[in-house]
């Protein structure tokens, strides 16, 4: 419980550098609300001030809380959640098309912002508990489980960025946790295999590229692909086998490429064979939205030209012209950052992100110090699950990564985010506060 | 201890990977840093100017383009309009800027009712175009329209609408070859003339004297500046650019001349200009079969047009300078002249018809004239039209010297008359005869050419500018239709077509003479003879040209006639008239009666 001398020992930078953001947050919301037209708001700050003042009680609530126990009620906040995400996914409100909110009379939260929280929970108390076995590779199973089952009801709703967010916030985990390197590079490989050859070949069908090569046609003729995906798998079976009664390191520098090579080139055929044409071009904007430039592809355009246009000062509180007059879509929520950067310029830019990266490192710092590996685990989790928030949205406005519709921690328009991350920010506040207990 | 050293190992590896991730974090907010640096300071320029592209709207004015009246115009008169304007609006939106399919659908569906066009076709265009393109719903609707969807705003929110003055064409077919038609630029024309100022969704002048002039009459479009959200609301409007409206032309046409001219030549195929020789005003300008102009530029258009393209007669075709035709006897003007002015004949020597002549050689060849003239001079010689006469005289002075003189007199050349599309003439030599049939030139060749018939051709106007010739003393000058360019309030003549000389040949006054008062003989007592009771003398000559093809259920000859009047009068009021009548049957008959009807036309309205 919280003692009246540990009142000092909150962390006054996190405190003031996350009020501060959420401040620059509802401002912004302000002038992405308002009509110049017809000179009135949407009165979504409202709202958001609402929640904030909600999410201030709920964080300092979570400093009082001692951070262990949510690991020890770890079970029971991850399924009660889950529960929460599959009645959502089934039940809940669709809004364009995305049944991704439960709604409560006047307020609707979304299950799966919590969702990311639990899951970090977990994974902390697992990789805690598992500490000393972590470098086997069937330990992975678990968290990857326990990542997997959410991510999959997420994707039905569908949400696709919000599930996405999952995996990197995973591997970080893991990565932190003490996983073999090999491992998650082995994973991340076949991925990228599995991906990149399906996506190389539609790009070169949908802007009709007549040029064929050896590699496009070794591509295109499944049967050839299968050959030598079951080829390298049986290279790579045989070497294990001499590996486990040889026990030689030479041929894990065999088995482990050729397994990695085999499921990628066989994951690729079966993505090239089940999934659609339209699934696949989707996937291809998603990278590429200039392939797109009348649908997600002018979002970006839009959103480039707002921050573009702010110049080094800027055009003022409520006379960006981009925002304004509308052509910046879901400028209270994902697309937040150019509104900031359009009316406030280089400067305001600069100081947002340089906050955004404060609050990051600041967690890491917390991370690094805390008393115990769960406690280091969770700051490490929540401060990844900001970093890949503020990446994806900030890379996405800036024209740098795909577009996915992701909010931008503390400061777009949305209850459940703004929840998360203060509840969040008060698990920060108390792993730092504990380091300080003995 | 072991248990210690471990716990240190992996506390040391958490520490390292923490470490790892960290930097991988701070150079990844460098990366966004230097994004947003190189969005903001390096292309910002840039992308201020693409802001301000996104919420600036430019609306075109039209610029109203000029009127075309005919050749008595007088200021605050009541004038002949031959082209002017019809104030039209058009009725746009912008897609976009309906909230929702539904909403669109609400407004969409009673302006439609309200247009009475189907809202099937009006969504079918929507739909394939860019959504925040400004779409024309409807073209060419009138004020009271607008009064009405101006006055149910609420019902028709995101309806917008444009002036677009309509083109008229006050006497439809009657000037259709002369004034032409105007037409939405193509791409062809669009990328020759889009340094000249033209913009994509202009129209531009087609044919006649809409093309010519076209940068006369169009003026220059302004814009409306708007500044508009993304849906197109407008927060605020003002005018960016005045439109500046066209000038206004005065023709040389006569508007009673050209319509009697055209009604006279109703159901018939050929055309008639009547010309002033002093100064090479076309009085008036006729080919037919025509079409309405109206009709071309109205909406739906592409049907029209391709029904007037694919039509046998070929309505597009301004007979009176794209075609060309044997001249026929019209052509002994031309074989006279040669014969005069090279010295080599006199009016007073004679040959004898006795209705065919001989070509000796290896096979003797008959060549026949029409009637059995007896012995006669040449002023005779042309009033009857002989053609024994001809043939003679035509194989005495040999073909060099007929096609020299046809070539001074202009009939292989354009005349330069301010029409697009004009063609010329066709004058057959030694040497592309043998290139093009491997033949060389006959003495039957010669005799042929010197009645008009065999390979030359000539247009129309071609002929005309040869009556003015001996008209004016040897001396053609440019024949043009626009006399005076206006101001577009008509108070200021900003350019007034002075005559120019075309060529000027050295007739001699025997020459001039002779061919006078032969023409005036052909209209006392030969071949043009109706034209002999009208109260002014008329000088004339006809043609009959034998075509080629023989149809059963046409006839099978060209008419023509070439006049002028006063035949002896002051040079400044005369007036030459060329008709030429496809399958007319024969001069006399197919052509005269119109120029009949021109020139008592011409009678009554002072012109002698």
């Amino acid at each position: 419980m919280l003692r009246r001398n540990e009142i000092y020992r909150i962390d006054y930078v996190l405190v003031s550098a996350v009020m501060a953001v959420i401040i620059i947050g509802i401002l912004m919301i302000y002038s992405a609300g308002f009509d110049p037209i017809d000179r009135t708001n949407s009165g979504l700050y409202k709202r958001q001030i609402v929640w904030f003042i909600i999410g201030f009680i709920l964080m300092l609530m979570m400093t009082f809380v001692r951070y262990k126990s949510l690991g020890d009620y770890c079970l029971y906040i991850y399924f009660f959640i889950l529960l929460l995400v599959i009645v959502t996914t089934f039940f809940g409100t669709p809004i364009r098309n995305t049944r991704a909110w439960l709604t409560f009379g006047y307020f609707s939260i979304q299950p799966s912002e919590f969702m990311k929280l639990a899951v970090v929970i977990v994974l902390a108390k697992y990789l805690e508990l598992r500490e000393r076995d972590i470098r086997h590779l069937r330990e992975l199973l678990v968290p990857t489980a326990v990542t997997a089952v959410p991510v999959l009801f997420i994707i039905m709703q569908p949400d696709f960025g919000t599930a996405m967010i999952f995996i990197p916030v995973l591997f970080s985990m893991l990565f932190i946790g003490g996983a073999d390197v090999s491992h998650l590079v082995a994973v991340i490989s076949i991925a990228a295999i599995a991906l990149i050859f399906p996506m190389v070949l539609t790009y070169r069908e949908w802007v009709a590229d007549q040029d064929t090569s050896i590699i496009v046609s070794f591509f295109q003729d499944y049967g050839l692909l299968f050959t030598v995906a079951g080829f390298l798998m049986a290279v790579s079976i045989t070497t294990y086998l001499l590996h486990f009664f040889l026990i030689k390191k030479v041929f894990r520098k065999i088995y482990i490429p050729s397994i990695v090579f085999s499921l990628g080139l066989f994951f690729s055929v079966v993505i090239m064979r089940f999934l659609k044409d339209y699934q696949k071009k989707r996937i291809l904007v998603f990278l590429n939205p200039d392939l797109d430039p009348h649908g997600s592809g002018y979002n970006i355009i839009q959103s480039k030209i707002a921050i573009g246009s702010g110049g080094f000062f800027g055009k003022g509180f409520l006379n960006g012209s981009q925002a304004q007059l509308g052509f910046l879509p879901e400028k209270s929520s994902d697309f937040i950052f150019p509104v900031i950067a359009e009316e406030w310029g280089f400067a305001g830019a600069v100081i947002l992100l340089g906050l955004l990266c404060l609050i990051v490192l600041r967690g890491a710092q917390i991370a690094l110090e805390a008393k115990d590996k769960f406690g280091a685990l969770l700051a490490a989790g929540i401060s990844s699950i900001f970093f890949f928030h503020i990446l994806i949205n900030v890379g996405m406005v800036l024209g740098i990564m795909p577009v996915t519709g992701l909010p931008l921690s503390f400061v777009s328009y949305g209850g459940s985010n703004l929840l998360v991350g203060m509840i969040s920010v008060g698990i920060l506040i108390n792993i730092r506060m504990n380091k300080f207990v003995y | 201890m072991s248990q210690t050293s471990l716990r240190t190992r992996m506390l040391e590896a958490f520490r390292r990977r923490m470490f790892f991730l960290v930097g991988l974090i701070s150079s990844v907010f460098v990366i966004l840093l230097m994004q947003i640096i190189n969005l903001q300071l390096i292309q910002g320029e840039t992308y201020k100017q693409r802001a301000r592209m996104n919420m600036e709207n430019y609306i075109p004015i039209p610029a109203s383009r000029g009127e075309m009246y005919d050749r008595n115009f007088k200021i605050n008169e009541r004038n002949v309009v031959i082209v002017s304007n019809r104030p039209s609006f058009n009725i746009t939106t912008i897609p976009a800027s309906f909230k929702s399919k539904e909403e669109m659908a609400a407004v969409i569906r009673p302006l439609c009712r309200l247009l009475r066009i189907s809202y099937d076709d009006v969504m079918n265009d929507i739909r394939s175009r860019n959504p925040w393109e400004r779409v024309v719903i409807r073209e060419d609707v009138g004020f009271d329209t607008i009064v009405v969807i101006a006055s149910n705003q609420h019902r028709f929110s995101n309806i917008d609408w444009e002036d677009a003055p309509v083109r008229v064409y006050n006497y439809g077919n009657m000037f259709s070859h002369a004034v032409g038609y105007i037409g939405t630029i193509s791409p062809a024309e669009y990328k020759r003339l889009r340094d000249s100022g033209y913009r994509h969704y202009q129209k531009v002048g087609k044919s006649g004297l809409e093309g010519e002039y076209d940068s006369i009459l169009r003026g220059m479009d302004g814009h409306y500046r708007r500044v508009v959200d993304v849906r197109n609301r407008i927060e605020g409007e003002e005018v960016g650019l005045q439109a500046v409206a066209g000038n206004n032309v005065i023709l040389s046409i006569d508007f009673e001349v050209q319509k009697v001219a055209w009604e006279a030549m109703k159901d018939l195929k050929g055309s008639c200009i009547v010309v002033k020789p002093h100064t090479g005003e076309i009085i008036a300008l006729v080919s037919r079969p025509d079409f309405d102009p109206n009709l071309v530029i109205s909406k739906n258009n592409a049907k029209i047009i391709e029904e007037l393209n694919t039509d046998k007669n070929k309505p597009f075709l301004n007979r009176a300078i794209q075609s060309k035709y044997p001249p026929a006897s019209t052509f002994k003007i031309v074989t006279s002249i040669a014969a005069l002015e090279e010295d080599k004949w006199n009016p007073n020597f004679t040959f004898h018809c006795p209705g065919k002549y001989t070509l000796k050689g290896y096979i003797d060849r008959d060549f026949y004239c029409y009637d059995t003239h007896g012995t006669l001079d040449m002023y005779w010689a042309i009033a009857k039209s002989c053609s024994v006469y001809f043939y003679q005289l035509g194989y005495k002075i040999g073909p060099t010297i007929i096609l020299k003189y046809a070539e001074y007199l202009g009939l292989s050349d354009k005349t330069g008359i301010d029409l697009p599309g004009e063609t010329q003439g066709f004058l057959p030599t030694k040497k592309w005869k043998l290139k093009t049939f491997g033949q060389q030139w006959f003495d039957g060749d010669t005799v042929n050419l010197s009645i008009g018939q065999g390979f030359v051709s000539v247009t129309p106007i071609e002929m005309a500018n040869l009556v003015s010739a001996i008209v004016n003393n040897g001396i053609i000058m440019h024949p043009h239709i626009v006399n005076e360019v206006l101001s577009p309030d008509n108070k200021k003549v900003l350019r007034k077509t002075e005559p120019r000389k075309l060529r000027e040949i050295p007739l001699s006054p025997m020459t001039l003479d002779t061919l006078r008062q032969g023409m005036r003989l052909g209209v006392k007592s030969g071949t043009s003879g109706r034209l002999s009771y009208l109260k002014v003398p008329i000088a004339g000559k006809t043609g009959t040209a034998q075509t080629r093809s023989r149809r059963k259920d046409d006839y099978s000859q060209h008419a023509w006639f070439v006049g002028y009047a006063p035949f002896d009068g002051p040079v400044e009021n005369a007036v030459a008239v060329v008709v030429m009548i496809e399958y007319g049957v024969a001069g006399a008959v197919g052509a005269v009666p119109i120029a009949e009807r021109v020139f008592s036309k011409l009678i009554s309205l002072g012109y002698f």
